[in-house]
């Protein structure tokens, strides 16, 4: 027998332990996988052994390997025997190996149950200690189900070391088993006046996190917690209650007001910044609670403010960060005591931290206003310039665009300095798709909506295109998000082409955008953008056609357009393909019908006109060649006429719905209910077109036409919105209602 | 509440892991590599908080985390932790394993993981701060230290593994590196 136990013993010292383990790994960096799967056979070995102490140390080097991402799964019956051993040393590694591996799929967990039970009523507070901590990390429902007594017992332990596990985990027991709560409950509230720090801490925090999911059924305990927080001295405490009371507010307007006093009297005391911190927290919490009520908190407000504002300033970054966040919440109901910190927050951009700038930069936006918004924007550019980092960047770009558009422009006073302010963030370099994109939609939600800046807008547009054909020109490129922004360019070059018609100050900018927007380097655009391209090629033609007086070069021009979309007829895009062969053809008749034209005024000859026009059957003698010149010109711009103007949201309204119109009528007769079985859905069908008598407006748009539709402010910001007829490929009379 | 507790080195190699809820182990271990990702980029002068993870879930959970020589110390918090309040936690652990392992490197978290979960757990138990003062979770850790030793002999093996180990660049012991100072948080805890 002693042979045997000796024997035992000498094993366990060969045996690999923990650290042998470790070494064993750190010694095989190259084979690691390899070792730790010999190891793990090993452990498996060492686990068919009678001894616990064996066993023991292999559960605790499998820890380890769980670690590591290894499964441990398949040892879960050994765990459960080196949890039930007598020895504390084995007892606890075992309940660490089930605290990391066991959950509620385990299937060996049943057999614990009483395992743990004898555990939590044993006389060794530490075996007690460890059930419950492991406890807390693999309760399942018939767990809780079957300790709950045994747990609620422990609460009232005359060791206060028990006691606040208990209660800890009684948490737990409530979220598996919601029926204990209420036996429970009591207990639980008295544990909020227990004599230990530790217990009434841990009581604090479990009716904390259970109000934070249900805060109504915790109201009534509102004069219980605020005796807590005007008595107690631990910080940990203090700050879960206040943090509770945030919670509550917004249910319980009369609690804010009460709290109020306490919380300032904390704010002026404490020197813990945590605790001041949460404190702040709250009186904001409860300044938005109470801020459509007539009492003025204005020495509140500024109290928070001025104490966020020594957060803000100080050199430990934490704080400053916390400061800023918190200045966020002040911001959306007094908004003028935050703006006035405007220089120490915009101090922030230059910060070194990213987190900080980013938090500084979404204050920005509600601090902004007409008087400083261009000053923000200004300095918001000069730190895009600096910028590091790709994300910062963009998020820079986004809250500028943000800053600008919101409330639909509210801020902005001057639309040419917005725009010129768009061309600028266009020209960044590194710019992604998404932010291009951004910028091309506000240039064209601008351009339409606002009458007096288009000129403007289509002349920086027509420089861009041209500034970016000479870039290409020398081998340079714009960024991801450029091509984007070409394609907002190029729509409103050729939408408002009369824009760029010359004047006394300026001169005249068609032909030349014409030219930039045709040139081979857009072959290598997306296709989308391309087609705007095309398309808008067009629009400029015509309008150029129409502006111009001399026959030759009218047919000079038609030439070298034709020539150009050439290039596009064969494009592999089929939008492109489409739009550039309808195009070719109408410039082929148009080209034919001014050759003959201007033939027809040399050699006097008649009936040209049938040729060039569609009413043109059987024409009357159009003996002047000009005069049919001019004509076709004006048919061709008559294609694009019309001026695009915004909708408003409400617009639809105002249509009347067409006589006779009855959107509740079928338009078919519904087939007949085929079999009577049948009969509960079909009725609950024929419920269902009844209910769309609500939507008449929603209808009525689909009849109305393409501009009109939509729920978005103005329909027609998206060009191939507004153009319902392109995707046909034709070029129709366009309609905005 | 707390939702996972990582300890990782500079390289990202774990050292301890805790999660208060279940996951995978590949789950756990592509969680503890983004964090390390997200974690490991940023300057030590920054600040220690970094919001909405997609990883660990949802806009209300948030990394809170310390560096500590070879070794970060991460929290995963919702927003019912005070983000000051846990890094006073996350420091009192650290000085806590600095008390028990006199002198705490990054070698004895990795020989004794056992030892630095059974300190955690006198910390937190199931994601919820169980204790907070330095000096009782010395002593509870201590007492049971004591208890493992007059059960037996043998588990008391020499730390012979620390000893013969000569790596100089993870002997660096975490105390010698200076902690950011907060004079402000010391009140919590005297």
């Amino acid at each position: 027998m002693a042979l045997v136990r000796v024997k035992g013993v000498l094993d366990h010292v060969l045996d690999k332990n923990l650290q042998d383990l470790v070494r064993g790994i750190r010694n095989h960096k190259d084979t690691e996988g390899k070792y730790i799967s010999e190891c793990i056979e090993e452990i498996k070995q060492e686990l068919k052994q009678e001894s616990l102490v064996v066993k023991a140390n292999a559960i605790n080097k499998l820890v380890y390997l769980q670690m590591l991402g290894y499964d441990i799964s398949w040892a879960g019956f050994n765990i459960v025997e080196v949890m039930s051993s007598p020895k504390f040393t084995f007892k606890r590694i075992g309940y660490l190996a089930a605290s990391q591996s066991f959950h509620d799929g385990t299937d060996v967990i049943m057999l614990t149950t009483n395992l743990v039970r004898k555990d939590l009523n044993s006389t060794n507070t530490y075996d007690a200690g460890v059930a419950l901590s492991s406890l807390s990390c693999f309760m399942t429902g018939d767990l809780a189900h079957d300790l709950a007594n045994d747990i609620m017992v422990l609460m009232t332990s005359t060791k206060p070391y028990l006691r606040k596990k208990a209660v800890l985990l009684m948490y737990k027991v409530f979220l598996r088993f919601p029926d204990s709560l209420k036996p429970a409950f009591g207990r639980l509230k008295e544990k909020l006046e227990d004599p230990d720090p530790g217990v009434q801490s841990a009581a604090v925090n479990v009716i904390c996190e259970l109000a934070r999911k249900n805060p109504q059924n915790y109201l009534s305990l509102a004069p219980l917690f605020f005796k807590l927080m005007t008595t107690s001295t631990n910080n940990w405490v203090l700050i879960k209650i206040i943090k509770l009371f945030g919670a509550l507010i917004p249910l319980e307007p009369r609690l804010g007001k009460k709290l109020i006093e306490p919380l300032t009297n904390l704010i002026h005391s404490t020197s813990a910044m945590s605790l001041l911190y949460e404190c702040i927290n709250t009186v904001i919490a409860v300044l938005i609670s109470i801020s459509s009520g007539l009492q003025n908190h204005a020495t509140s407000v500024q109290l928070c403010v001025q104490k966020l504002q020594i957060l803000i300033e100080d050199s430990d970054q934490n704080l400053k960060y916390l400061g800023l966040l918190a200045m966020t919440k002040i911001l959306k109901t007094h908004p003028k005591s935050v703006q006035a910190h405007k220089e120490l927050i915009m101090q922030c951009l230059d910060d070194k931290d990213e987190s900080i700038r980013l938090r500084a930069l979404s204050l920005l936006y509600g601090m902004v206003s007409k008087k400083n918004l261009m000053e923000i924007v200004k300095k918001l550019i000069v730190h895009m310039e600096k910028a590091e980092g790709a994300h910062y960047r963009d998020e820079l770009l986004s809250k500028i665009i943000g800053i600008c558009s919101q409330n639909d422009y509210r801020f902005i006073t001057n639309f040419e300095w917005y725009v010129s302010v768009l061309v600028e963030l266009a020209a960044h370099k590194g710019m992604k798709p998404a932010q291009g994109r951004a910028i091309a939609n506000q240039l064209l939600d601008v351009a339409i909506r606002v009458q007096q800046v288009r000129r403007f807008a289509a002349r920086q547009m027509s420089l861009l295109l041209r500034n970016h054909t000479f870039d290409k020109q020398r081998g340079g490129g714009g960024s991801a998000g450029l091509v984007e922004v070409l394609y907002a360019a190029a729509w409103i070059c050729g939408e408002f082409a009369v824009c760029l018609a010359g004047d006394e100050e300026s001169e005249d900018a068609r032909r030349a955008t014409l030219e930039a927007m045709s040139l081979p380097y857009v072959l290598q655009l997306p296709g989308e953008v391309q087609a705007v391209f095309v398309h808008n090629q067009v629009k400029l033609y015509a309008n150029l056609l129409l502006a111009e007086s001399d026959a030759e070069e009218r047919v000079a021009l038609t030439t070298e357009l034709l020539t150009r979309l050439e290039q596009f007829v064969h494009s592999e895009d089929l939008e492109v393909q489409e739009r550039a062969v309808c195009a070719h053809q109408l410039l082929k008749c148009t080209a034919k019908a001014l050759r003959q034209a201007a033939a027809s005024k040399t050699a006097a000859i008649f009936d040209v006109g049938d040729v060039a026009t569609e009413d043109g059957a059987g024409s009357t003698a159009e003996a002047d060649g000009d005069a049919v010149i001019d004509r076709v010109a004006k048919e061709l711009s008559g294609l694009f006429a019309g001026e695009l103007n915004p909708v408003a949201p409400k617009a639809q309204r105002k249509v009347p719905l067409p006589e006779g119109l009855d959107l509740d009528a079928w338009i078919n007769e519904p087939p007949a209910p085929p079999k009577s079985e049948f009969d509960e859905p079909v009725k609950r069908k024929s419920g269902k077109s009844s209910g769309r008598k609500k939507e008449p407006e929603a209808a009525v748009s689909a009849t109305v036409g393409a501009s009109a539709s939509g729920a978005t402010n103005y329909s027609s910001s998206d060009p191939t919105v507004a153009w319902g007829g392109a995707s046909g490929g034709g070029f129709e009379q366009k309609e905005y209602h | 509440m707390i939702k996972a507790i990582l300890i990782f080195n500079n390289h990202g190699k774990p050292r301890l892991t805790k999660f208060y809820m279940h996951y995978a182990e590949d789950e756990q271990q592509q969680v503890i590599r983004e964090t390390f990702q997200l974690v490991s980029k940023r300057d030590d002068n920054v600040c220690n908080f970094l919001e909405g993870g997609t990883l660990i879930g949802g806009q209300d959970y948030r990394l809170i985390y310390r560096h500590y020589a070879t070794l970060y110390f991460v929290f995963c918090v919702d927003s019912s932790e005070s983000e000051l309040g846990i890094l006073d936690l996350i420091q009192v652990f650290v000085e806590t394993l600095d008390k028990c392992f006199e002198n705490v490197c990054e070698l004895d978290l990795i020989f004794h993981m056992d030892r630095v979960h059974f300190i955690l757990n006198e910390l937190v138990m199931g994601g919820m701060v169980l204790e907070t003062n330095m000096n009782e979770i010395v002593a509870r850790f201590e007492e049971q230290q004591k208890l493992q030793k007059s059960e037996s002999g043998f588990s008391a093996m020499p730390n012979r593994a620390v000893s013969t180990v000569r790596d100089m660049n993870l002997s660096q012991k975490l105390r010698d590196i200076k902690i950011p100072d907060m004079p402000s948080f010391s009140s919590l805890y005297q």
